[in-house]
């Protein structure tokens, strides 16, 4: 990928964190930490020509995350923008968590670890078909301490002829409700974990859009035969911004009005150098 | 109708099951271990490529079988109805009843036909299943109904649940006799009755049996086959609530949340005043142990229903002995 298509998708990135943050501040609070730590990921996926609307298959699993998938969407054309000023609110179908009303994925579930199994289905239904599909499952390092993630992990491993075209792609930000997933259990080493139990495991710097890049394209590049894939990106739910402090409440952020100012304008002037 | 001791199959759901699947190449099987007690080894080994063990991993089974529903399969999956409604209900509201796909669950082993004891019963999967928004609730009582109920499966539209008991199959029904998706059948004891007796299941033999009983005594007895649990065919069961003196249901499940609240919601939303008594698990767990001892220590045999239905309608004398039929070996009797 030519560099100045790295360019566009920081930029895409740059617009999701803002757009999330503006849904975000219509009721002062909601899930912006998972945009902010999932950004790159979501504009690698949309506009990095990862994924193929309408053909390969998109299950996002901890359905708090669709906060990222609106931001995107509005950004690629598959959402009008001035439906993300309806998020959260009465009757909207943007819901802060997603459901059976989200538009434009295969699947999103909100009871977490589930998302991993329907993706199995999916790959094992597009194997049956012979059908062109990837699927791409986004999950969430908290959600892994429900078996299910695991369960789903052992079956598709044993699956794994049927399964070369299945990718998990994990934001490790290291954050549930209670605190840093890591205060309240230990899943490290967790490339180790994905790697034991039968899947090719990669570990970048999920901010880092050339490295999500290069281990996204691999897939559509011929390397779909063997194991399932398991992308552990690491983040922040700060997103590198500076802005934010450190002890903050990263999976229910209270948006107060400094803090909203100081996220438009950082976010801003990030925009404004990127298209200096 | 034919008449007890019944003849038994064996297997009739895997045999129908993998016979509409070689026509019907939407049709996907998946389990979780337990294969050849779902019948469903007749699957696998006939069509390999569309069977996937999941091992023992329910919930992730449920997952499996949203993605493949999801792609446009019409996915059979199959345990034990413990197994699949305690452990994993919220895969099931989740992953299936809410978006509404086309996954039949079926649950063998169904109430107190375990001798596995409590942690194999299935005595509230009923309970569970039908609380669920867009869930059917199915429980025939035989092979000819299992195997019409497999293929009405095929195409109904949403996630089913359906309890089967595990092992020989009575034939308690003609060949004639036709199971719909949205009927109660009103088998016997057509006109105004001293009692009418709802059952589904493995209670429909006993509840004929019992019929036969009360009848001997000169009682007019309705009976009501009710394999459709949800939605319940309301109409049927009030046509004859209304024509008797008290209704008695028979379930083997437990009398909370089962047919048996399912008819006393209708008769009550009807205003219909008939005395409603419930036989059924009396909210208890139970124990180990045959299915004879089971059905008759947990009061689901026939004697229970008699039982019932002669002190509610307040009858003088001694309970009527049960008229049995006993079953030889490969045949099938009531408790």
């Amino acid at each position: 990928m030519p560099s100045q298509q790295h360019s566009l998708v920081r930029r895409l990135a740059t617009r999701i964190r803002l757009n999330a943050t503006r849904m975000v501040a219509i009721q002062g609070f909601g899930y912006l930490g998972q945009a902010l730590s999932s950004a790159e990921i979501f504009a690698t996926l949309f506009g990095g020509a990862v994924l193929r609307p309408g053909r390969d298959r998109f299950v996002l699993s901890p359905g708090h995350y669709v906060i990222a998938l609106y931001a995107v969407a509005a950004e690629v054309g598959l959402l009008d923008p001035a439906e993300l000023a309806t998020y959260g609110r009465d009757g909207t179908q943007l819901e802060a968590i997603g459901s059976e009303r989200t538009p434009l994925v295969d699947l999103v579930c909100g009871s977490l670890g589930q998302g991993l199994s329907a993706a199995v289905g999916f790959a094992l239904a597009a194997h049956l078909g012979s059908e062109d599909r990837d699927t791409f499952a986004f999950l969430s390092d908290g959600e892994m301490e429900e078996g299910q993630v695991w369960e789903a992990a052992m079956f598709a491993a044993h699956q794994r002829r049927r399964m070369g075209r299945l990718v998990a792609i994990i934001d490790a930000n290291d954050s549930q409700v209670d605190g840093p997933v890591s205060s309240v259990t230990t899943l490290e080493p967790l490339a180790d974990k994905w790697r034991a139990f039968g899947w090719q495991a990669l570990e970048i710097d999920g901010h880092d859009v050339e490295a999500l890049a290069r281990a996204l394209r691999r897939r559509s590049e011929g390397a779909s035969e063997g194991a399932p894939l398991a992308l552990i990106a690491r983040t922040s739910c700060r997103g590198r911004l500076h802005c934010l402090p450190t002890t903050l409440d990263a999976h229910f952020f209270k948006l107060d009005e400094p803090l909203r100012a100081a996220l438009e304008q950082e976010l801003t002037r990030e925009l404004e150098s990127a298209d200096a | 109708m034919r008449e007890a001791p019944y003849e038994t199959v064996l297997k009739p759901y895997g045999e129908a099951l993998t016979a509409l699947a070689r026509t019907r190449r939407e049709i996907v099987c998946v389990g979780a271990d337990l294969t050849r007690q779902t019948e469903t080894d007749l699957f696998r080994d006939a069509i390999p490529e569309r069977f996937f063990n999941a091992g023992m991993a329910e919930a992730n089974m449920i997952g499996i079988a949203a993605g493949l529903a999801r792609a446009g399969h019409v996915v059979f999956v199959n345990t034990f109805g413990v197994f699949c409604t305690r452990r994993c209900f919220d895969q099931i509201a989740m992953a299936l009843a809410y978006p509404r796909l086309n996954v039949r669950l079926v649950g063998f082993m169904p109430g107190l036909s375990s001798p596995g004891g409590p942690s194999h019963q299935a005595i509230e999967d009923v309970a569970l299943m039908r609380a669920l928004p867009n869930m059917m609730v199915l429980e025939p009582a035989d092979a000819i109904e299992i195997r019409q109920a497999v293929t009405a499966l095929a195409d109904h539209a949403g996630p089913v649940y359906m309890r089967l008991k595990r092992g020989e199959s009575p034939l308690i029904f003609d060949e004639s006799h036709r199971l719909q998706l949205d009927r109660a059948q009103h088998l016997t004891g057509h006109g105004s009755s001293d009692v009418c007796l709802v059952a589904a299941g493995m209670m429909l033999p006993a509840a004929l049996a019992a019929a036969r009983t009360l009848e001997r005594e000169g009682l007019a007895v309705a009976v009501i086959n009710s394999p459709v649990i949800k939605p319940l065919d309301g109409d049927t069961i009030l046509a004859a609530a209304r024509g008797t003196r008290v209704i008695i249901t028979a379930e083997n499940h437990s009398i909370i949340g089962g047919l048996g609240s399912a008819v006393a919601e209708v008769l009550a939303a009807a205003g219909v005043g008939a005395p409603l008594r419930r036989v059924g698990i009396a909210d208890v767990f139970a124990e180990s142990g045959s299915r004879e001892y089971l059905f008759s220590r947990y009061g689901l045999d026939t004697l229970a229903i008699v039982r019932t239905a002669w002190e509610a309608l307040a009858r003088a004398g001694p309970v009527p002995r049960v008229i049995s039929a006993p079953a030889a070996p490969g045949s099938y009797a009531p408790v």
